[in-house]
């Protein structure tokens, strides 16, 4: 029995050699622990499916470091559009992060006089013309220009009766659709972005969000039809808070609101009329229950500040509060927690853009002046296949994806969910049934469970006929004996 | 006449909503036996209802199990119901005694749970869009178990109809307070044996250095 002991020691520390042994890759470490949520909404570790890849900050590009930058935007050509903010410039950089470009801090206007920018803090190339839109945020204009840095066109505070003149105009994050309309957020407008058709005329305001009916302003409401008009004039209004950023993807918009009060229309997903896809969906973004931080006695409340729409239609939202990013399928499941605030590279001290390219994410921090390159881990690659697959309708296909995926992480819900309605498509009542249970899905165990029990009758229908008959007798005969035997007692 | 077993009596009293209670206790019947399994079998139904409910309807949560609240919703609720009506009904010359107000009420909530237990059997075989059945079968119940309740009370205290509704309703408040001031002698309780706790800490720590 010593021996054995012995044996086992060594066998033991031979293992642990092995294992230090081997070189581990340390740039898959992170300064956080990567979570997710499980079906009850309780955070629980996960793989990650991201690592940091590197940083690039201005020194790389050899154009000085960024000072605050607050914007950026990848072009159809695979062009990094950077809105270096406090540096009144926009830079180019190529698809590598290696090379600058162009570096635009002037701009010759159309009568051929130089004008500059100042304090940009969005920028956006449309697919279609090539044409940067730039929104200049101090000097309260949105530029076109091409990319030889010619302006084309020059849209300022529109003069019209919808636009409040006493209002300012600071275009703060533009984007450009396919028909060259041009939308705007502006500080201190709440009432959604302005919109402008290609020839710069204002069209009107769109995409508003809604007012959240807290106990506040119902209480407010009931007040307001007791009051004077005098009165009421003199109270501050119930307004939304106004839209914060948005990401355009084929014919919708998708807007995110930053508010550290505001829980509803915190996303959306506007189609043409501007009518919010997501309104009935009760969706929540960021984290499920936000953490109490006692350092500084605040609950770290979600605040998405932008929003980027992958090409394989995953939404990918930033969180400022947390410095995290959150992606979601385009049926807005979770699938990915990422990042954190913290010094190391991976971490952020206050983050302000996000765009992803293919399989990479870049999260630009205005304070550590960096652009963070985040790779896709091989976990990653599992999940993002199976639920591209799932999501083009090719559910049988993606159940093998999905059990893969499970191997790895046996907690992961999105899982459980697909492999759900992957068999019940497949008509695997059984095992839908079970994995619905898992994925807590009520509706996909309904249909599952229906078609179970219609399998189940047709089978079995004679049996039960049977089983009814023999028990309609037993009654039957049961009845008449207790009612002879009540008859014979009656008599006596 | 009327020379039934307690078992008998239990189905007149609930089958004959007007006249049952008032024939019980003309013929001075009724179990105490039974009456607590009724309450019994509200507790397991509740129980059942909470973690046995086809997964199509609702998934319960399976993390913790916490058996407080389903004591809570049918021991102590049934308690309270009992005794707040036995305390009110005293100073409104009612003529039911404490034991005679448990069993006709534990009697009165039959349909109530047979519609519990109903319904848990039917949701292993019933889909979401099937569910108006259960749905139906619950109003039953429920409106059932309200019918005799207010009929129990009002034989059992010999009250007239509006006297009863009356009752019924100071009851109702009686229970709150009771419910109230269980909750505040918890939370007092707990206050000073976590006071108790820490002076005994403090004095070990003191003595051991």
């Amino acid at each position: 029995m010593k021996k054995f002991f012995s044996k086992l020691t060594a066998a033991l520390s031979a293992a642990v050699m092995i294992f230090t042994a081997v070189p581990i890759d340390t740039s898959a470490e992170q300064p956080y622990d990567s979570y997710n949520y499980d079906r009850w909404g309780d955070a629980i570790p996960s793989q990650a499916g991201y690592t940091t890849e590197r940083t690039v900050s201005g020194y790389d590009l050899d154009i000085g470091a960024f000072s605050s930058p607050s914007d950026i935007f990848i072009s159809a050509d695979r062009t990094f559009y950077i809105a270096d903010k406090d540096n009144d410039r926009i830079v180019a950089v190529n698809e590598g992060l290696t090379e600058v470009s162009a570096v635009y801090d002037s701009f010759t206007m159309p009568d051929g006089s130089e004008t500059h920018l100042s304090k940009p803090t969005g920028v956006c190339v449309s697919a279609e013309n090539g044409n940067m839109y730039i929104a200049d945020t101090e000097n309260s204009r949105i530029l076109i220009a091409d990319t030889d840095g010619n302006v084309i066109r020059e849209i300022t505070k529109p003069d019209s009766e919808i636009y409040d003149s006493k209002k300012t105009f600071q275009p703060q994050k533009v984007t450009v659709d396919k028909a060259g309309n041009v939308y705007t957020v502006l500080g201190n407008i709440t009432t959604g972005a302005a919109m402008f058709s290609p020839n710069g005329e204002f069209m009107g305001f769109y995409g508003a969000n809604r007012v959240e009916a807290t106990a506040e302003r119902v209480r407010n409401y009931f007040r307001n039809i007791f009051m004077s008009d005098e009165k009421r004039s003199r109270r501050t209004r119930t307004v939304p808070t106004g839209i914060t950023n948005f990401d355009m993807d084929g014919d919708f918009i998708f807007t995110c609101t930053s508010s550290s009060s505001q829980t509803t229309d915190t996303v959306k997903k506007l189609n043409a009329a501007g009518k919010n896809i997501f309104a009935n969906m009760e969706l929540t973004f960021g984290d499920f229950t936000p953490m109490y931080d006692t350092s500084q006695n605040k609950v770290l409340a979600p605040a998405i500040v932008d929003i980027d729409i992958a090409a394989d239609g995953n939404i990918n939202c930033l969180d400022y509060t947390t410095g995290r990013v959150f992606q979601y399928d385009e049926d807005c499941n979770l699938l990915f927690i990422t990042g954190a605030l913290a010094r190391q590279s991976g971490g952020f001290v206050q983050v302000a853009a996000l765009e992803s390219l293919d399989e990479k994410l870049y999260v630009l921090d205005n304070v550590k002046n960096t652009i963070t390159v985040f790779s896709e881990t091989s976990f990653g690659k599992a999940v993002h296949k199976a639920a591209a697959l799932y999501n083009e309708g090719r559910y049988e296909e993606s159940l093998e994806p999905w059990y893969e995926v499970l191997r790895r992480d046996g907690n992961y819900h999105r899982a459980h969910v697909g492999i759900a309605s992957a068999l019940l498509r497949k008509g695997d009542y059984k095992g839908a049934m079970k994995y619905a249970k898992l994925a807590d899905a009520g509706k996909i165990y309904d249909k599952a469970f229906e078609g179970w029990r219609s399998e189940f009758l047709k089978a079995n229908f004679g049996y039960i006929l049977a089983g009814i008959a023999v028990l309609i007798g037993i009654v039957m005969s049961a009845v008449r004996l207790i009612r002879r035997r009540r008859k014979e007692a009656d008599g006596k | 006449m009327m020379d039934l077993t307690s078992a008998q009596w239990v189905r007149h009293a609930v089958t004959h909503p007007i006249e049952g209670f008032e024939d019980m206790r003309w013929k001075k019947s009724g179990s105490l036996k039974i009456a607590f399994l009724i309450v019994g079998l509200l507790f397991l139904a509740e129980l059942a209802y909470g973690r046995l409910y086809g997964a199509q309807f609702y998934i319960s949560y399976d993390k913790i199990f916490n058996i407080v609240p389903y004591i809570v919703r049918s021991f102590v609720l049934f308690g309270v119901w009992v005794v707040g009506n036995w305390a009110v009904c005293t100073l409104l010359d009612g003529e039911g005694t404490i034991r005679n107000i448990c069993i006709y009420s534990a009697y009165s909530l039959i349909p109530y749970v047979a519609q519990v237990w109903i319904n848990v059997i039917l949701s292993h075989f019933l889909i979401r869009d099937e569910a108006v059945f259960m749905e139906i079968i619950r109003i039953i119940g429920t409106l059932w178990t309200v019918l005799l309740l207010f009929s129990a009370i009002r034989s059992v205290h010999q009250y007239s109809a509006v006297k009863t509704v009356f009752a019924i309703l100071l009851t109702i408040s009686a229970m709150l307070i009771m419910l109230f001031l269980m909750v505040m002698i918890l939370a007092l309780v707990q206050q000073i044996w976590i006071f108790l706790l820490s002076v005994y800490t403090e004095i070990s720590y003191r003595i051991r250095v």
